[in-house]
């Protein structure tokens, strides 16, 4: 069996190597091609899905989010709810929320948008959003009267990069009129404008809790949700089931959860693209093998005949054409790694622009060993049925032909 | 010893039956050089195929050094004709994609042979045929006669029981023909090989130690050259 496998490879390698080069770098190419197709598609996807987890980690939720029971509009005791979860193993720090509906003037226009209390100095430990000011500076604890915009609020100097209705290019110094729904009307001074690429951040507005409190006119110890931050080593469902044990009753969600339930649909949908695109591909890539072997081995029947004739095995000649295909399946696999790897390094450089951010391309070390595994079976199939089907005919009207 | 019992060869080509052999029966001892002649479609091909276990008859058995090749299965012939017969083909048939001595050393390798030992009887047999220093060159690279001497080295190069040669000379010119057919009886000479050799020139008959003329199938003559 191994000394069979073995006259096989031989065959084939000869065959590759001394045959035609015109065919063997053509198919080569094709294979490269269908692989690149196969990985590049996932990889983009990939690619959306860790900005989107990125995104909603570092300026949205942090890796934990604690929000109201289902059946309330507010976590009460917001302030007993921080002291206990900073207490919990794993997590860093966690930082309330309160957010609430305004509108927002400036001259001539008007923006509906969320305001969003928070304490500086707990935020600045949970989200980057205090990395990202475009202009001015972050908030610090116990200001008031001061306000930092999200720049698609505030708008950008050129107008074609807003993505809907801004305050007309605010800057940081500016005033800006924000009516709450209690009635409240209040200009604050702009003291910064953030841009992090993610849309939710920086479509938002953020004042500081002592600022709240002086609307409301009251000490204020509710939260619309609490953030948080958890240890770099910690494993985030680990970190909810513990929040739980320490009794608190509030809905709590990982950023694994809020990425299902955002995105679920829209990862659904790019699976089944997907799979589309890789089904397409095999389907290219086993009419392209089996046209390939088809003409090699109708080209060989003579050859195949003599060599049956001189007592080479049926199986031998046929491993000899699976190898073959083999061959050129690595050949095109390596071919097409090395094409994957050139466009994720251009396109890292050139990243795609999208509304949530920069998305470069992830290349899976999983998508690249299952497609290479999937175009290997259809190759082996592809190179398999015409070698069969030649060399299982009578060797006379083999040799004759 | 090839022994042949009352040989039968019909093909059915549809509509019409072709009766190529009609009772062929001879006896073929160890280390005998034979010709079979006959004219075109007189039956010594399919006769050869027969013999060479590349085709079954129809009627009638075959045993080759003893052994009744009608009981072998599909596999079993194929391992027959890999270890006892040799064969050369009209157009020396040889693998393109293979050097002269990997198109020796092919059927010793699938054989299972150890390397060094192949690779010993090769230059050896290349030696003798006078091919030893065209061992790394391709068929393309060599003329008829050159091919058709590097297809008789792969046939005998594992000291077959019986080497068969269907008209090894049809596309050689005389001068060459004549190298082949003097290196077939140095063979049959030196290596007290059996060779079953088809061919149609009348001038070959020299060479041959007995000869079997067919005619529409059946044998006409049977004995050696006049």
């Amino acid at each position: 069996m191994f000394q069979d496998l073995k006259v096989s490879f031989f065959l084939a390698v000869r065959g590759i190597t001394r045959g035609g080069r015109g065919s063997l770098y053509l198919t080569v190419l094709i294979i490269a091609m269908v692989f690149t197709n196969m990985i590049f598609m996932p990889s983009i996807i990939l690619g959306f899905i860790k900005v989107a987890e990125d995104q909603i980690i570092t300026y949205q939720t942090g890796n934990v989010l604690i929000s109201p029971h289902e059946d309330e509009s507010y976590i009460e005791d917001a302030d007993g709810l921080l002291e206990k979860v900073n207490r919990i193993p794993g997590v860093l720090r966690a930082s309330a929320h309160y957010g609430t509906g305004v509108t927002l003037r400036n001259k001539g226009n008007t923006v509906s948008a969320s305001i969003v209390a928070i304490r500086p100095n707990d935020e600045k430990l949970v989200t980057d959003v205090y990395r990202k000011m475009k202009d001015g500076d972050y908030l610090a604890d116990g200001e008031t009267n001061e306000i930092i915009l999200g720049i698609q609020t505030s708008g950008h100097k050129d107008e074609a990069e807003d993505m809907g209705a801004t305050l007309g290019y605010m800057k940081a110094g500016d005033p800006v009129t924000v009516e709450y729904t209690n009635g409240v009307s209040k200009v604050y001074h702009i003291k910064g404008i953030v841009e992090t690429g993610s849309y939710y951040a920086d479509q938002g507005a953020y004042i500081t809790w002592d600022e709240l409190e002086s609307v409301y006119g009251r000490k204020m110890n509710q939260a619309t949700d609490v953030i948080i931050k958890t240890q770099p080593d910690a494993y985030e469902p680990d970190v909810k089931t513990q929040i739980y044990r320490f009794g608190v009753r509030e809905k709590v969600q990982t950023w694994q959860d809020l990425l299902t339930e955002a995105m679920g649909r829209a990862v659904q949908n790019f699976t089944m693209l997907n799979s589309i695109t890789i089904i397409v591909s095999l389907i290219i890539a086993i009419v392209v093998l089996f046209i390939v072997i088809m003409i090699k081995t109708m080209n060989s029947r003579r050859q195949i005949g003599v060599l049956k004739a001189l007592g080479v095995e049926k199986g031998i000649i046929i491993n000899n054409y699976v190898f073959q295909v083999i061959i050129l399946t690595v050949i095109g696999v390596i071919v097409g790694i090395t094409l994957v790897e050139s466009m994720v390094a251009i396109l890292t450089v050139y990243p795609f622009q999208f509304p949530d951010g920069e998305v470069t391309p992830v290349v899976a070390v999983a998508d690249l060993v299952n497609n290479s595994i999937m175009l290997f079976i259809v190759a082996c199939i592809a190179g398999y049925i015409p070698a069969w089907r030649v060399a299982s005919e009578d060797i006379l009207t083999a040799m004759r032909s | 010893m090839i022994v042949a019992e009352n040989l039968t060869r019909v093909y059915d080509m549809g509509k019409v039956t072709v009766q190529a052999l009609r009772g062929v029966s001879f006896t073929i001892s160890r280390g005998e050089f034979v010709g079979i002649m006959g004219a075109s479609g007189s039956g010594k091909s399919t006769l050869l195929h027969l013999l060479g276990l590349l085709d079954r008859p129809t009627a009638g058995k075959i045993s080759l050094g003893g052994m009744d090749t009608g009981t072998l299965n599909d596999r079993q012939r194929t391992r027959f004709r890999l270890k006892r017969l040799g064969y050369v083909f009209q157009d020396y048939a040889l693998v393109p994609e293979l050097t002269v001595e990997e198109n020796v050393f092919l059927t010793s390798m699938v054989r299972g042979t150890a390397k060094e030992q192949y690779m010993n009887e090769t230059l050896e047999i290349l030696k003798r045929i006078g091919l030893s220093d065209r061992m790394k060159h391709k068929h393309n690279e060599l003329s008829g006669g050159q091919q058709q001497r590097v297809a008789i080295a792969r046939a005998i190069v594992n000291k077959p029981e019986i080497l068969f040669a269907d008209e090894p000379c049809a596309n050689l010119d005389s001068e060459s023909s004549k190298n082949v057919l003097d290196l077939f009886k140095q063979i049959n000479r030196e290596m007290k090989q059996t060779i079953v050799m088809v061919s149609h020139e009348e001038w070959h008959q020299e060479y041959f130690d007995r000869i079997i003329i067919l005619r529409d199938g059946e044998i006409l003559s049977d004995g050696p050259p006049a």
